[in-house]
């Protein structure tokens, strides 16, 4: 685990650095899959948006096309990344758990109306919930990408029923993922989960908001320290409410 | 995670990457297998002469006869492709047989061309090519065209939404919209969707059949002949060396099953094509294709990344490899 409370900062690291680029790898390559898939629709002329200034490229199929196919592989690539890492260091504290729909409710419950949360692990119940929907949306959307890339190919040519399921499968999962991404990023206009996405970009959340928001992780962060060799050196330089 | 060591990481590493790759591996030869052979079609233009003394040559009078009931038949009232202030209807030109529409599937063309300071007329049955690799059927972004294992590749007019990307992508701009008509007039025919698009399917109720298309059968020259498409392709090889003449369809957009054979360069037919294009009242409309000797393939420039596309997972799976031994042997080395 890579997370650590960072006492002179006062901060926690939520974040290593693979993760924060998988985050972004996959937001910044799915945006531009999502863009250059609508110009494959083909929409960008009928609608006239390649009359915006500075998008005249839009309606130039072998543009989008291109841009389609790099920016899947960057996404093949973080997809690929993010699963064997986590497997490999065992971390799978983003899984949704039995539990986690109610959970999730009591929260958003707990947001709307001012009431007290229930104590979360380092990931709430909605994010676990949120990982789960955009994760399988996003590889059944890769899995039918990459039958559409080899079905291009010279020589590799499918059934046309199979082409159909295919091909509607992935425009309906990418309606499915943008639905996903909404929500996703709804989560931002509650004031409570706004830490949240300063550490997104530094890796760091503020230790008041981990103390009072996800005590489970905290407690576990609080105790690997303890065990950690150094420790006792170290829980000199805890505050008070912190020391073990 | 104190038993960790490089070899396990790079086994539990290469088992993954075997893993995708035999997924991959496997879709490919799922792909294979088809027991039909393709057919082709050779069109011998020193035989063709437009069926001089007709109206219409007979194989775009037997074509619109024979795949009458295919025609579009639209709504009464259609409306413009909003926000624009278009629409593709041909209904009124429904007896146009001199380009394509999607009520005329072939046409023939004529051109006058200079060789060895003789004119030489040459007259062009023209349809679709039925490509070996039809960037119109990939690229739908609906699935509604297909390339079948008899050769022909057929457009779906219940699934089509008459984007016209088809047309687009096509080196010669062969499939024809027609507007009123097909699924989109069920969603919201104001906002989504243009019609259907029309085009040659090589007469492919026929074909089932073990049937030859009905131009094949019509030309009262013999100039088109059909059938296995590689007996097809032997035949212009060898027209072509008798006439000394020059071939068009086999190698065009990564080739076709349409061979054209020639007494003259193709170059020179095209160049007079563009020329009568270019005549036209509306140059830039769509049914009237050109001859561009080499054309490639749509989809050539995406192919040539799709190795490396397809190679992406495999490298984040190595670079996780990489990057959580990394990450573990540190926290390891620092009692994490």
């Amino acid at each position: 685990m890579a997370d650590k409370i960072l006492v002179r900062e006062n901060k926690v690291r939520r974040h290593s650095v693979s993760v924060l680029f998988v985050h972004w790898a996959v937001a910044i390559s799915t945006i531009l899959l999502i863009f250059s898939g609508f110009g494959q629709m083909p929409m960008y002329r009928r609608y006239m948006i390649y009359k915006i200034p500075g998008l005249g490229w839009s309606a130039d199929f072998s543009v989008t096309l291109y841009m389609h196919y790099v920016a899947a592989a960057v996404l093949m690539f973080a997809a690929a990344y993010h699963i064997v890492f986590h497997v490999l260091r065992k971390e799978y504290g983003i899984l949704p758990g039995r539990g986690d729909l109610k959970e999730s409710y009591l929260i958003i419950k707990a947001m709307l109306t001012g009431g007290k949360e229930p104590p979360s692990d380092k990931f709430l119940a909605e994010q676990r919930l949120a990982y789960a929907y955009i994760g399988f949306w996003l590889l059944v959307i890769i899995v039918t990408g990459i039958i559409k890339v080899l079905k291009n190919l010279p020589g590799i040519n499918f059934t046309g029923n199979t082409m159909i399921w295919v091909t509607d499968i992935h425009t309906f999962a990418t309606f499915m993922l943008i639905f996903g991404i909404l929500a996703h990023l709804a989560a931002f206009l509650f004031k409570a989960n706004r830490p949240l996405l300063r550490g997104m970009f530094t890796g760091k959340v503020d230790l008041e908001y981990v103390k009072h928001r996800h005590p489970l992780w905290y407690d576990r962060l609080v105790k690997k320290r303890a065990q950690s060799p150094g420790s006792r050196e170290r829980a000199a330089n805890l505050p008070q409410d912190m020391t073990v | 995670m104190s038993l960790l060591s490089r070899r396990d990481f790079i086994k539990r590493t290469l088992a993954a990457g075997v893993a995708s790759g035999l997924v991959l591996s496997g879709l490919g030869k799922a792909a294979e297998g088809a027991t039909i052979t393709p057919r082709g079609t050779f069109y011998d233009l020193t035989k063709c002469d437009g069926c001089k003394g007709l109206k219409v040559p007979r194989c775009v009078s037997v074509c619109r006869e024979e795949n009458s009931f295919k025609f579009p038949k639209p709504a009464e009232h259609i409306e413009y492709y909003w926000p624009q202030k278009k629409k593709e209807d041909w209904r009124d030109k429904k007896d146009l047989t001199t380009r394509l529409t999607p009520y005329n599937w072939t046409f023939v063309q004529h051109v006058q061309v200079k060789q060895d300071g003789r004119t030489v007329d040459v007259f062009i049955p023209r349809r679709c090519m039925h490509c070996d690799n039809p960037p119109c059927a990939n690229l739908c972004p609906f699935g509604a065209q297909s390339k079948t294992p008899e050769g022909p590749v057929i457009i779906n007019p219940n699934l089509c939404l008459g984007g016209a990307k088809c047309r687009d992508v096509c080196p010669w701009g062969i499939p024809a919209r027609q507007a009123g008509v097909g699924l989109y007039m069920k969603l919201a025919p104001r906002y989504v969707g243009g019609g259907v698009m029309y085009k040659c399917d090589l007469c492919y109720h026929r074909v089932k059949e073990g049937k030859i298309p009905a131009c094949v059968e019509a030309c009262p020259r013999g100039a088109i002949a059909f059938g296995d498409k590689e007996e097809m392709r032997e035949q212009a090889w060898k027209r072509a060396r008798e006439i000394g003449g020059y071939i068009y369809g086999d190698k065009e957009n990564g080739g076709t099953s349409t061979f054209y054979v020639s007494p003259v360069p193709f170059q020179k037919i095209h160049e007079q094509l563009m020329a009568q294009k270019n005549k036209q009242p509306n140059p830039t409309a769509p049914g009237f294709p050109g001859m561009p000797v080499g054309v490639g393939n749509f989809l050539d420039s995406v192919n040539g990344i799709a190795g490396a596309l397809l190679v992406a997972p495999l490298a984040g799976t190595f670079a996780a490899g990489y990057a959580a031994y990394r990450t573990m042997k540190g926290e390891e080395d620092h009692g994490g």
